[in-house]
């Protein structure tokens, strides 16, 4: 029974596109025939349990990390072979603290940063370094996981980069910053053209930003598609059913989740609507309600699917 | 600027049409006028913090419908020939919709859910949030 899920995008522009990445720790699996696109302009969140493959991904992109098999392309380019033009098209906010630079106070940290980027925004900079309150005589080692986040957001957009790589952006973030985030992420998108691909944990923040949506569990990307397909081809289906009722066979391989067994059923399935309804009313159960879902309603039903064997 | 659009992820409508549906909600209420300006694509990506592009969709969907146009230069207006009385009916059909969609799921009729909609205070008034109102009841046993 194969998955009718969309595991392909279809773009002439990719930002991103990897090809079949196998990446292994000793035995361990990290990422398997990894085909993620990321088309250009895209806000692309990646969403998936700890350890699903997010990071290794995103450290592959600027070949912090290389893949045992497969190919990446950024923007065209090789992260290995064309590594320094990669990651200076790249703003990166990672997932822990950045190594080596805790003695530097954040003013100097900030300075030394901006060298490497000739489009350093030094102005915008500042208004950033104002809306989330950034003390700059602090050294980086004293920061809490919040702060070291609002200054890492800062590098990673003062240089106004074609590419943002957010590695769980909002962690540490209390709620009135994190809403101060998503404002400045919005207005940033609005004044320049931007990809971003960010893995994250809080899917509803970042939902309305999100125009792509990857699925990831144990190295396998198990769905991949922008947010108005999943919008309206993945829908709650309330119905009522006598207790032996069996979906039919047509919706078999489409039925994403169940909750309940009868005589109240909720069905997450996927497909065009009507023939979803009318095979459900042609099987004898009463259809009640038909809802879209939400990005995190539709990224935990995505990833509730039993595991495949391959 | 004369509205304040609202959006609601939970909503099961597209964060672009419920935009559109807010402009529409405007005409009908009389926040916003014909020939009216409307925030830029940035100001409301950043209020609402959605993606600037879903503004841009609804704002190009409305165009299409003849609803707003574009100044060059200058911003997006409401259409001079825009009729909020139009607008008003548009929103009603909407709402007797949702209504009517979650009368089905709670396995009423139309007639039982028009029924009650007459027995209902006919004021207008009493938009106390749902919860408030439940839980005064309560107290009031």
């Amino acid at each position: 029974m194969s998955s009718p899920l969309p595991t392909t995008i279809d773009t002439e522009h990719p930002a991103v596109a990897t090809h079949g990445l196998h990446k292994y720790y000793r035995r361990n699996r990290a990422l398997e025939r990894l085909d993620l696109t990321v088309p250009a302009g895209a806000v692309y969140l990646l969403v998936g349990p700890n350890g699903s493959g997010k990071t290794t991904t995103m450290k592959i992109l600027l070949d912090l990390a290389r893949a045992d098999e497969g190919s990446t392309t950024v923007f065209g380019l090789s992260p290995i072979s064309d590594g320094p033009l990669v990651r200076a098209q790249i703003g990166y906010v990672p997932e822990g603290r950045i190594p080596g630079y805790e003695w530097m106070r954040i003013d100097h940290l900030l300075t030394h940063h901006a060298v490497y980027y000739p489009s350093w925004d030094e102005e915008y900079a500042r208004s950033l370094i104002a809306a989330l309150e950034i003390d700059l005589k602090k050294k980086f080692q004293k920061l809490s996981k919040g702060e070291a986040r609002r200054v890492q957001l800062v590098m990673a957009l003062a240089h106004r980069p074609p590419l943002l790589l957010l590695d769980e952006p909002m962690d540490g973030l209390d709620p009135v910053v994190r809403d101060r985030v998503i404002e400045i992420l919005a207005t940033h998108l609005a004044e320049t053209p931007t990809t971003v691909l960010a893995s994250t944990h809080h899917i509803q923040e970042l939902e309305k930003l999100a125009d792509h949506l990857g699925v990831i569990r144990e190295g396998i990307l198990l769905a991949q598609s922008d947010t108005t397909t999943l919008h309206t081809r993945l829908k709650r289906y309330r119905i009522e059913a006598s207790s032996d009722w069996t979906a039919p066979e047509s919706l078999a391989a489409a039925i994403v989740r169940r909750n309940g067994s009868g005589p109240e059923l909720a069905l997450d399935i996927w497909g065009e609507e009507a023939a979803v309804t009318a095979d459900l009313a042609g099987s004898g159960s009463t259809v009640r309600q038909v809802a879209a879902l939400n990005l995190e309603e539709t990224a935990i039903s995505l990833l509730s699917e039993p595991e495949t064997v391959s | 600027m004369p509205i304040v659009f609202t959006i609601d992820p939970a909503d099961a409508r597209p964060i672009y049409v419920q935009i559109m549906d807010e402009v529409r909600r405007g005409l009908a209420v009389g926040t916003l006028a014909p020939d009216e300006p409307l925030p830029s694509v940035r100001q409301l990506a950043a209020d609402l913090r959605v993606n600037p592009n879903t503004v841009q969709q609804a704002w190009r969907e409305l165009e299409r419908e003849g609803l707003i146009y574009v100044r060059r230069g200058q911003g997006t207006f409401v259409a001079e020939t825009v009729r909020p009385e139009h607008e008003r009916r548009t929103v009603s059909r909407h709402v007797a919709e949702r209504a009517l969609r979650d009368a089905f799921r709670h396995g009423l009729t139309r007639d039982e859910l028009i029924a009650t909609l007459e027995q209902l205070e006919p004021s207008g008034t009493d938009i106390t949030d749902e919860t408030e109102k439940r839980n005064t009841k309560g107290a009031d046993r």
